[in-house]
């Protein structure tokens, strides 16, 4: 099913929509775009948000359970995450968010995942303005949507095109069906068109596909690229597919034990009692940062650990070019 | 529920070991059949402090379940500050302990430091079963004589037929063995090809393996039990990875063909 828009009716649907769920939504906040809880907020698609939407399926901060000491025994409760439907997240992050549903999902499946996942409704935003860090069309993780997707959106001029790929994403469309217009032919060539220019701006951006990092992997300087980075673990927060977490304890007697996002970046990341350490240096940290995505989530999951959004270059204190994985000067 | 939810343990006996570690047993308070392998472990949670690896140091042929802790930090201290009577939690087993289906029926088990603590599940288990192994030996190396642990376990080894050879680094009046490295223990034992489980210090396992494969031990036939930092136990987390493996997961137990180029 697809359907028209006109940009002033978002704010509309968007209300319908808040009535059900929570709307998460890319907004302005002060000079800068991120995605939040909506609640009338104007929503910005011009900018892709630093932080990726795939924080609400796997938080910085999240309770596993709360324990709660009962006459000598402990008693445990969990927190149902309310249902969400997040809106705008790019082609990138929707096939970031295939690669976790496959690291979350081999066995042991990872339920607290999935309970945030399940209760998720996605609605995707063609990518019609690349950021300038992108590379996305090079390892084929967008600039369009093909699949995996609840509700598609498409920025047109007047407004957007909206495509459902579920039956959730249809039953969302019939039910708001006065709001929709029907879809000319117009808009659909304006969204090829649309599409087919980001992916000539991306695609005349130099080559950064599989192959050509994999070749770079191995004749890189790790020591120096070690030498130039400053351990601050950026570029692992901002990855929409970096999932590295910590648990810990807060609370005595009755707390919660918290499960909160972690970097293999970080020195202490895989310290161990005695102080022996399997990965010493920032160096060796970095080279496995890289294997990881484009060798080991590869052969673990048949799905690239990179899904290239740029945020990792354009949060890097240290400016590393990261994908020629030469060392700035 | 989650699987992160542990299940809740009294702590029925503790013994001391030595001056830092203490052997304490448990009784699952759950209603269900705990059922483990050597070379497993199970993530232990002290509320409020959290939860680390340890291996479970009992044998499944026994009917106690027990866990081997050495003083390390905050959790661990936490788990050795508790008292009989206490409740821990405990999340497992985990990992893939040793493999004994594939393994070969003549075995040597060498261990270095608190890494025997894991081997002695295997050793209890081997002694309990003893008809269905042929040549067994233990070598046990730490640091000094009040490091070792199990010491009143050795003899009902040697009486079930294992030969058992222990070593410490730094010798003293009242220690009247062997002094040095697990490795001079293996010239010592006359050992058939057979396979091999060995934990210990990263150099303990390289040294130890290179000599068994100088005895003509395959490497494919040497499983090493390997210590990674560890959050998850589930292989989520990847603060244990080695390569594309997870530690928690895949193993702690490894081929030493597998990871040989990766410790
Ligand atoms: C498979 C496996 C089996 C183990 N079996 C035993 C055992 O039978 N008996 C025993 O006493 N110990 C065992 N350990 C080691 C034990 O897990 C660590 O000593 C413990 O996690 C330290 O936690 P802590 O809070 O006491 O120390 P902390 O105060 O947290 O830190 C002390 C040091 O330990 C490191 N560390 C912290 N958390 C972990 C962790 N989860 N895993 C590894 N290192 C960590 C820290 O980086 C630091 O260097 C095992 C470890 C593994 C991986
Ligand atoms: S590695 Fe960098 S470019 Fe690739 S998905 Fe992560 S943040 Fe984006
Ligand atoms: S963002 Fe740059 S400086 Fe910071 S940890 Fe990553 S590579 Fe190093």
């Amino acid at each position: 099913m697809i359907v028209f828009l006109a940009k002033d009716k978002l704010p509309a649907l968007l209300s319908e929509l808040n009535e059900m769920l929570e709307v998460v939504a890319p907004v302005r906040i002060g000079n800068d775009t991120a995605f939040a809880t909506w609640v009338g907020q104007p929503i910005d698609f011009e900018k892709n948000p630093q932080i990726s939407p795939t924080e609400f399926l796997l938080p910085q901060r999240e309770v596993l359970f709360k324990y709660i000491q009962h006459s000598g025994r402990y008693v445990f409760e969990e927190v149902e995450p309310k249902s969400k439907l997040i809106l705008g997240m790019r082609p990138c992050d929707l096939n970031a968010v295939k690669v976790l549903d496959k690291i979350f999902g081999t066995e042991p499946f990872d339920k607290l995942y999935f309970r945030r996942r399940r209760s998720a409704i996605l609605a995707v935003l063609n990518c019609s303005k690349p950021e300038e860090t992108c590379f996305c069309s090079h390892l084929g993780a967008g600039p369009e949507c093909i699949d995996g997707f609840d509700l598609l959106f498409t920025e047109l001029d007047s407004g957007y095109l909206i495509e459902s790929g579920s039956s959730v994403g249809m039953l969302i469309l019939k039910e708001h069906s006065d709001l929709f217009q029907e879809v000319k032919s117009v808009y659909l060539a304006e969204k090829n068109e649309r599409i087919s220019k980001a992916k000539e701006t991306l695609n005349s951006r130099p080559n950064l596909s599989k192959d050509k990092i994999m070749g770079a992997l191995e004749t890189a300087d790790w020591e120096s690229m070690g030498n130039n980075c400053l351990s601050c673990g950026g570029c692992t927060f901002v990855c929409p597919i970096c999932h590295c977490f910590n648990i810990l304890d807060l609370g005595v007697p009755d707390g919660e034990r918290l499960r909160c996002r972690d970097s293999c970046i970080l020195s202490g990341f895989s310290r161990m009692a005695g102080g022996v350490n399997p990965r010493k240096s920032a160096g060796e940290r970095i080279r496995n940062w890289y294997f990881d995505k484009f060798q080991f989530i590869p052969e673990n999951t048949g799905l690239l650990g990179c899904v290239g959004c740029g945020r990792c270059i354009s949060v890097c204190l240290a400016s590393m070019d990261r994908w020629s994985l030469k060392v700035p000067r | 529920m989650s699987d992160y939810i542990p299940m809740q343990a009294e702590i029925i006996d503790i013994d001391i070991e030595s001056s830092n570690t203490y052997l304490i047993s448990l009784k699952i308070l759950e209603d269900i059949d705990f059922c483990y392998r050597p070379g497993q472990f199970v993530m232990v949670s002290v509320f409020g402090l959290g939860e680390c690896p340890i291996s479970i140091t009992s044998s499944p042929t026994r009917k106690t379940l027990q866990l081997c802790v050495r003083r390390a930090g905050r959790i661990t201290n936490g788990i050795m500050d508790c008292l009989v009577g206490d409740i821990i939690g405990i999340r497992g087993p985990c990992g893939n302990g040793f493999p004994l289906e594939i393994m070969k029926k003549n075995i040597i088990i060498a261990g270095g430091g608190s890494g025997f603590a894991t081997l002695r599940s295997l050793v209890n288990y081997i002694v309990d079963q003893r008809s269905k192994f042929g040549n067994v030996a233990v070598a046990y190396g730490a640091r000094t004589r009040r490091d070792l642990y199990f010491m009143q376990e050795y003899k009902g080894w040697q009486q079930a037929g294992v030969d058992v050879g222990i070593t410490v680094d730094i010798g003293d009046e009242s220690w009247k063995g062997d002094i040095g490295l697990v490795t001079s223990l293996i010239d010592k034992f006359k050992l058939p090809q057979g396979s091999a489980a060995i934990c210990g210090p990263p150099i303990m396992i390289n040294a130890v393996a290179t000599k068994l494969m100088d005895r003509g031990f395959d490497h494919s036939d040497i499983f090493v039990s390997l210590e990674r930092h560890m959050k998850c136990g589930v292989g989520k987390c990847e603060h244990c990875m080695i390569g594309p493996y997870h530690a928690c997961k895949d193993g702690p137990v490894f081929s030493y063909d597998k990871v040989k180029k990766l410790l």
